[in-house]
């Protein structure tokens, strides 16, 4: 009989202690400062209190919930926005999933020419901050309407775009979609993959048709896909600010995240809470719906793995003018956004675009007053200011790269390892949730939590430690996502013949689980870095001077109008996220497909 | 010896807040040679800035005094929201703000005892006293603007006509939503209403027929109902706006006169309205403020009067539109002296504008929405 010490000490497996070890943190980065936002929401604060007769600061209220959903302005004020959201958080998710899910067939499944370079290149959208594309589209397609210089495409043709074409939901929906369709790629691309191609001969030797294939073994099997790639992209359409903003103003087309926006800038955190918790209430809502659908259908895929590879299907004749149509395709999200930021970082006269105004002075140039901009600023390369915060980028990026990945291991192995329970359950879903929080919120929760000392944790204000912890909560879910579905393809087989070897089991996670998947991980690592670099509004409340970043230390150029340094920031950073691409699929083998799980 | 000198610290900050209370003249008695030295000492500070000139008076100021400034540039919100943390947690980071959107900074931040005012000697000297406290960096123009290749003169003389046909899908204007100080200057016209009021009555002939409660919010409804067309930025405006070669070119509305700076860098033709009633535009202070918890008050102080100089405000001087309160500004070529532009521009109520502004930006987001 066993004593109850040692009953303890058996139910006390590593990934118990590692699980209840993870809850506990993540308990207190994302339950805590989701509680914080929603008491924030039925609090008074300060320049509400004139609207809210009677009331004082820090007193508890339900005006900010009566006015937003119940008020008699909550149609303008709340409903009319929400409508536009889901139109473009819906609209952009399908056309993401078109364009990604067309891709992912024709390089997966058919003998598309240029599949390698196709393959490369689909991601780079993502890459590219979102605001590229709202930029150029302004450029190509702007009318009479927003004045100024015309449009490219009016010049050229002489046809001049209607509003709805311009601006509003059209082209929010068109860009968003643009830019979030390589998460579409990659996932569907990762599970047409995936498929065993013995299932689809067997139906066919059955004499089923390709259409009866397609519906009945292939929709199926990449429809947990599917899901995960609409969940991901709605989510961010719900939350995404920038470019609804900019595209929708002049049409007075406006989103949620306004509402968001303007409260916090009218000093109405109250009411501007309310809006983040209900993206997140949404987010929710379409993560149940995931779980709930395809729950119990994900483990389909996993189980398929090295079956034979299907045959390629011919295009016959619409093989090479497809494969130019897509690289036409691709080089005009790409190469135009990024040869419009381009081409104002080397005008010395902005908007005059001619070889004699050529130069070099924004990049190289001296810290000069009466040339061009006449910005006094040294060139890009030659400017240790913004060199250093190139650097800080650099350094949080793959900081928080690493962090993101380990975890990214352990909580996947601990959540596989212990699948069924309820707590497996909850780190599953307690580690997505901030990918759904409101990055602007949730920089301001960290500032207002981490600013003090709260018992065991020090103050960690101006550090270092402040910036990365921020930023791993915040990308934890694509690492978690990539080391869920490693885990999942690594039977439990292999970890229990080591058990019976006596490997323990630290050597068990260094000889075993970490090799076996070690690509995937890596590409877990992408995603993180990527989004680091070019990380905003979760930030800038929370940078000091000596952790200026790329991102925040680029504003002071913005907000003056001297574009050509802002945008040579960027191409710097999109040249640096390229590469360490490029240089990670080299070297690792990582594939972007594996960083979201597919 | 460091002990003792963190035990008096609160009782010298109670003192300062006290003197900063009483006004600029109780500062003359401070030994300025001491604060100087001290400054030296210190040799260290660190400023928020909503606006990156503050960036190039800094590094001038480093190169004159030694002393490290630390610039940290944020938006109007962001600035407030993190010094107002900070304040609430009791961090020592920051040692003077250079702030826009007065009324939310001196809610969230003089009110509470997290910033006070200090008046530097040349501006207790040089300064109007309405200038000392708080005490005002300077004067930003927020003004109406038109394309001069189509219209020789000003195009309008009254804010009611930007509401009428004429202008429909026209008008360019900054969200108010996402601008402070568009809804700090919407309060003017709620307290003013009677004038706008009048506004309207002079350029009908009839007496304004209003939904909403006061003529300054009847304004802001009829002219969203007019199709406006609403920006991000300001710099995008003044291209707008400006750009040769438009047959119809839009109209500015409340876009920073200092964009005027790039008329001749982008080849712009474009103007301010001196003949819009009854109001040119509005304008609003850039306030300087001392942490109340500032590790280096000294250097800040420093800084301030430094600022307060002829040669400290030089970065905010090199575009119209820009004004320091010291009298010895010499105006930007081609623009008009501060006086005549107080005389003819809106400022508004502190202390009316942050009770009312949320009923700017509610109406505002009533009726944004096409």
């Amino acid at each position: 009989m066993r004593t109850a010490v040692q009953r303890f000490r058996l139910t006390l497996t590593p990934q118990r202690v590692l699980a209840v070890m993870f809850l506990i943190v993540l308990a207190y980065l994302v339950l805590v400062p989701l509680f914080v936002m929603l008491q924030e929401t039925f609090t008074v604060h300060p320049m509400e209190r004139f609207q809210i007769p009677g009331s004082m600061p820090g007193d508890l209220t339900t005006a900010h919930w009566e006015r937003t959903f119940f008020g008699p302005d909550s149609y303008a004020f709340f409903y009319r926005p929400l409508i536009n959201t889901l139109i473009v958080a819906v609209g952009l998710s399908l056309l993401a999933l078109v364009i990604g899910g067309s891709l992912a067939w024709l390089v997966v499944r058919t003998n598309l020419p240029f599949k390698g370079l196709i393959s490369n290149t689909a991601i780079i959208p993502y890459v590219m901050p979102s605001w590229t594309l709202a930029l150029a589209w302004i450029a190509l397609f702007k009318n009479q309407r927003l004045g100024g210089q015309r449009g490219i495409f009016e010049s050229l043709t002489g046809v001049a775009t209607p509003d709805w074409f311009a601006y509003g939901l059209f082209p929010i929906i068109i860009t968003l979609a643009l830019h979030y369709f390589p998460f579409g790629f990659m996932l569907i691309g990762g599970a047409i993959r995936n498929i065993d191609a013995q299932l689809e001969e067997s139906a066919e030797l059955l004499g089923a048709g390709r259409m009866t294939i397609l519906r009945r073994i292939v929709f199926p099997l990449v429809l947990p896909a599917i899901f995960s790639t609409f969940l991901l992209t709605f989510s961010r359409g719900l939350g995404t600010f920038g470019t609804p903003h900019f595209l929708g103003g002049p049409v007075r087309e406006f989103v949620l995240s306004t509402s968001l926006y303007a409260n916090l800038i009218g000093q109405r955190p109250g009411i501007g809470y309310l809006a983040a918790v209900v993206m997140i209430a949404l987010g929710v809502l379409v993560l149940y719906m995931d779980h709930r659908i395809i729950g119990a259908r994900r483990s389909f895929v996993t189980i398929s793995g090295k079956g034979a590879r299907a045959g390629a299907v011919d295009l016959g004749r619409w093989r090479l003018p497809l494969g130019i149509g897509v690289l036409v395709f691709l080089f005009s999200v790409i190469a135009v956004p990024i040869g419009a930021l381009a081409i104002d970082t080397v005008m010395l006269r902005p908007g005059q675009y001619s070889l004699e105004n050529f130069t070099l002075h924004y990049w190289i140039g001296d810290a000069a007053d009466r040339i061009g901009l006449a910005t006094g600023e040294y060139g890009i390369l030659r400017n240790s200011q913004l060199m250093g915060a190139l650097g800080n980028t650099l350094q949080l990026a793959s900081v928080v790269a690493l962090i993101c990945g380990v975890l990214g291991v352990l909580i996947g192995y601990t959540v596989v390892r212990l699948r069924g329970t309820v707590i497996a359950k909850l780190l599953d879903q307690l580690s997505f949730l901030p990918y759904l929080m409101p990055s602007i919120a949730l920089g301001s929760i960290f500032l207002a939590l981490f600013a003090v000392s709260r018992g065991p944790i020090p103050s960690l204000y101006g550090t270092f430690w402040l910036l990365m912890i921020a930023c791993v909560v915040s990308y934890l879910p694509y690492a978690v996502k990539a080391g869920i579905g490693a885990m999942m393809q690594i039977g439990p087989e292999l970890e229990e013949a080591a058990i019976m070897a006596g490997a323990s089991w630290w050597t068990r996670m260094r000889r075993i689980i970490f090799p076996v998947q070690k690509s995937s991980y890596f590409s877990g690592m992408l995603l993180p870095f990527i989004s680091v670099t070019r990380e905003l509004s979760l930030l800038i409340l929370l940078v000091t001077p000596a952790t200026q970043l790329a991102a925040t230390i680029t504003l002071r150029y913005t907000d003056r109008g001297w574009y050509p340094y802002t945008n040579g920031m960027v191409l710097l950073l999109i040249v640096i996220v390229i590469s360490a691409t490029m240089l990670s699929r080299r070297l690792m083998k990582t594939d972007l497909a594996k960083g979201l799980g597919g | 010896m460091r002990n003792r000198r963190s035990i008096h610290r609160p009782w010298l900050v109670a003192l300062a807040t006290c003197v900063a209370l009483a006004g600029g003249q109780a500062l003359a008695d401070e030994d300025w040679a001491a604060i100087e030295a001290a400054a030296l000492d210190e040799g260290n500070l660190t400023v928020y800035s909503t606006t990156s000139r503050t960036v190039t008076a800094a590094e001038a100021f480093q190169a004159m005094t030694g002393i490290q400034v630390e610039v940290v540039r944020l938006g109007e919100q962001d600035l407030i929201e993190r010094a107002y943390q900070e304040g609430r947690a009791g961090v020592r980071n920051v040692d003077m703000i250079v702030v826009e959107d007065w009324p939310a900074a001196k809610e969230l931040l003089a009110n509470t005892g997290y910033f006070v005012n200090y008046v530097p000697p040349n501006a207790a000297e040089r300064f109007e006293p309405r200038y000392q406290d708080p005490l005002v960096l300077g004067f930003i123009n927020r003004i109406f603007g038109f394309n001069t290749e189509k219209h020789d003169t000003d195009p309008f003389t009254n804010v009611w006509e930007l509401t009428m046909p004429e202008y429909s899908g026209r008008v360019m204007i900054r969200d108010v939503g996402i601008t402070g100080e568009h809804q700090n200057a919407f309060t003017e016209w709620i307290r003013r209403s009677d004038e706008i009021e009048a506004a309207y009555t002079e350029l009908t002939g009839e007496p304004l027929e209003m939904t909403e409660p006061n003529a300054g919010l009847e304004w802001i409804r009829r002219f969203l109902q007019n199709d406006p067309i609403i920006m991000t930025s300001d710099t995008r405006i003044g291209e707008a706006v400006g750009a040769r070669g438009q047959s119809d070119p839009p109209y500015g509305m409340f876009y920073v006169f200092s964009k005027h700076r790039d008329i001749p860098t982008l080849d712009l033709a474009i103007r301010e309205s001196h003949a819009m009633t009854p109001t040119l535009g509005y304008y609003f202070p850039i306030v300087l403020q001392l942490s109340a918890n500032a590790r280096n008050p000294n250097a800040a102080k420093l800084f301030m009067e430094y600022l307060t100089t002829i040669e400290g405000f030089g970065p905010w001087a090199d575009s119209p539109g820009v004004y320091t309160p010291n009298p010895d500004q010499v105006p930007f070529e081609g623009d008009m002296p501060w006086a005549w532009w107080e005389e003819r521009l809106w400022g508004y109520d502190i202390d009316f504008a942050v009770q009312h502004r949320g009923q700017v930006l509610d109406t505002w987001l009533r009726y944004a929405q096409r």
